[in-house]
């Protein structure tokens, strides 16, 4: 428990330091787009690793979370925090409803159901032009906070906290109800689980945590186009979480920033770069199938 | 009449696989659902435990209607089951499967575990629950890492943590050696003693004759005889059905 605690106090200090150690601005930007991918991570961890359902759709909760806030704050002059609010509630119910039909389906059926829900909505957002511009893009927004050290430290401050809630709750008796229906349907049901309801909260949670990162991305690039929300989005998240160890905490937050900063440090490597990040995630999903996070407590136990 | 069924039948595709069974379960008995391989026994157990919906018949849990009823609302009602083919949760530890097992018996809304995390409540009585099953030493290892003998055991202390009024177990014998057996047996009876109504579908006619007050034979789907372990014995029917046709008469 205390080791607990000071893991905690380091990681707050770090984290403070962070904007000071790396002062170029384009190196800040970068820990910007780390930390939105932390809250990618946690959000489909919980329903990936914690609950057992491939969900291929977070791209879609993360687009929606996006378009919802700039929207109503471009169009309709809303103030961001309480655009933010409705966008992520937007995407909490728009995860709901994925979730009431989805529900049912299991394993690939439910990866594909998951794929279809966010290439529509991918579509909607090219296609319905009146309200999202299109292909043309969302110009000129603004970010919450002025500087990028500050939105590093509002949307860390985010995941933090994002990621204490998840951890109480995987730790608490919900946690065992998600883990017994990720490890065995029927025999949760044996046991008076309702296992549709509780993956539907799952998806819920999930899909409103990809909303709250979607809300800071606008402001921080400072334009809105669809293409930031395909579905390739969806399997980079799914890297993260696979990459860094999924059904644990830690995990996924590794596998975020390792994969935000692993495609920059190669862009030295030119053309190489994209072969060189593909090798890369391919050794690691071959050599630690239980992600670096495993690796790791695996290596510390034989070392003792 | 703790669980009453009237006329239920169930297909696959063309294979009947129970027709027409009607039991009565009296409270507060071990009742024993025995017969051949392929006579239906597994299929009645998922017809009561809401696995299966019948396709005829009614069934009720005390004054409750069954029917229509899923697996996971029958659980709140107070009935609980273990699975012939074990199905634990093998990556969770020992303790964490009987925890889940007090799903139905927390009621605190979610909102507060965001907060609070971990109350450990319900972890003395898991515990409590290993230490009867003779696990409280393992309880910190995976399920899965378990011998075969112990899973089943694992299996009936998860499902007790429901704290059920009628326990079903699907072979709990299986794969067990003698001793295995004999402390299941026992564990069975003491069920029993606590006030639970026990159905339990068995080949070992050792156990079943010596910890069943009423016996149900099925065959082909279908009932074939009703009574006491030493009627069950001496009926020629049941013989005929375990040994073949040619020593019935």
């Amino acid at each position: 428990m205390s080791a607990r605690r000071i893991y905690f106090v380091v990681s707050i200090l770090v984290l403070a330091a962070l904007p000071w150690l790396i002062a170029t601005p384009y190196w800040r930007g970068i820990l910007v787009l780390c930390a939105m991918n932390v809250l990618l991570a946690l959000s489909l961890n919980l329903v990936l690793g914690y609950t057992g359902q491939l969900n291929l759709g977070q791209s879609a909760f993360f687009g929606i979370g996006a378009y919802v806030s700039t929207v109503l704050i471009k169009s309709y002059g809303w103030n961001f925090w309480l655009a933010a609010l409705v966008a992520v509630g937007a995407a909490g119910l728009l995860g709901l409803a994925l979730a009431a039909f989805a529900v049912r389906l299991r394993g690939h059926y439910l990866a594909i159901a998951s794929l279809g829900f966010a290439v529509i909505t991918y579509q909607v957002l090219v296609n319905w032009e009146k309200v999202t511009q299109g292909v043309r893009g969302i110009y000129g927004i603004m970010p919450p906070v002025a500087s990028t050290p500050a939105l590093f430290y509002l949307v860390a401050g985010i995941a933090v906290l994002v990621y204490v809630l998840i951890d109480n709750l995987v730790r608490s008796p919900i946690g065992e109800t998600l883990r017994a229906i990720r490890e065995d349907e029927v025999s949760a049901a044996s046991l008076g689980i309702n296992a549709a309801l509780w993956k539907a909260f799952a998806f819920g949670i999930g899909a409103a945590i990809a909303g709250v990162a979607g809300c800071f991305y606008p402001g921080f690039v400072g334009t809105l186009v669809p293409d930031a929300f395909n579905i390739i989005e969806s399997f980079t998240m799914l890297a993260m979480v696979i990459v860094g160890g999924m059904g644990t905490m830690v995990g996924p937050v590794v596998g975020a920033i390792v994969l935000t900063f692993l495609p920059e440090l190669l862009r030295g490597f030119g053309e190489l770069r994209l072969m060189i990040y593909g090798l890369a995630l391919t050794l690691v999903v071959l050599f630690m199938p239980g992600g670096m996070v495993q690796a790791w407590m695996a290596l510390r136990a034989r070392m003792r | 009449m703790m669980l009453q069924a009237k006329g239920i039948s169930k297909s696959f595709g063309g294979v009947r696989a129970v027709q027409n069974v009607s039991i009565a379960v009296p409270a507060n008995s071990i009742f024993a659902l025995i017969g051949p391989n392929g006579a239906g026994k597994s299929t009645l157990l998922n017809l009561l435990s809401g696995l299966y919906q019948p396709d005829a018949g009614s069934l009720h849990f005390e004054e409750q209607n069954l029917i229509g009823l899923p697996a996971h609302r029958r659980v709140r009602l107070g009935m609980a089951r273990t699975f012939q083919k074990i199905r634990l949760f093998k990556q969770l530890t020992l303790l964490e499967n009987v925890l889940a097992g007090f799903h139905i018996h927390h009621d605190t809304p979610f909102w507060k575990y965001l907060v609070h995390g971990n109350t450990g409540r319900f972890r003395e009585e898991a515990r409590e629950l290993l230490a009867f099953v003779g696990l409280e030493a393992r309880s910190g290892e995976r399920a899965g890492a378990l011998p075969y003998g112990k899973q089943r055991m694992l299996e009936i202390a998860r499902a007790l943590a429901t704290r059920p009024r009628l326990f079903m177990l699907d072979e709990p014998a299986a794969g067990l050696n003698a001793a295995e057996v004999e402390f299941l047996l026992q564990r069975l009876e003491e069920i029993g003693r606590r006030g639970a109504t026990v159905i339990v579908v068995e080949h070992n006619m050792d156990l079943v004759m010596s910890v069943a007050h009423r016996v149900f034979v099925m065959d082909h789907g279908e009932p074939l005889f009703e009574g006491t372990p030493r009627e069950v014995q001496s009926n020629p029917a049941v013989i005929a059905a375990y040994l073949g046709g040619e020593f019935a008469s």
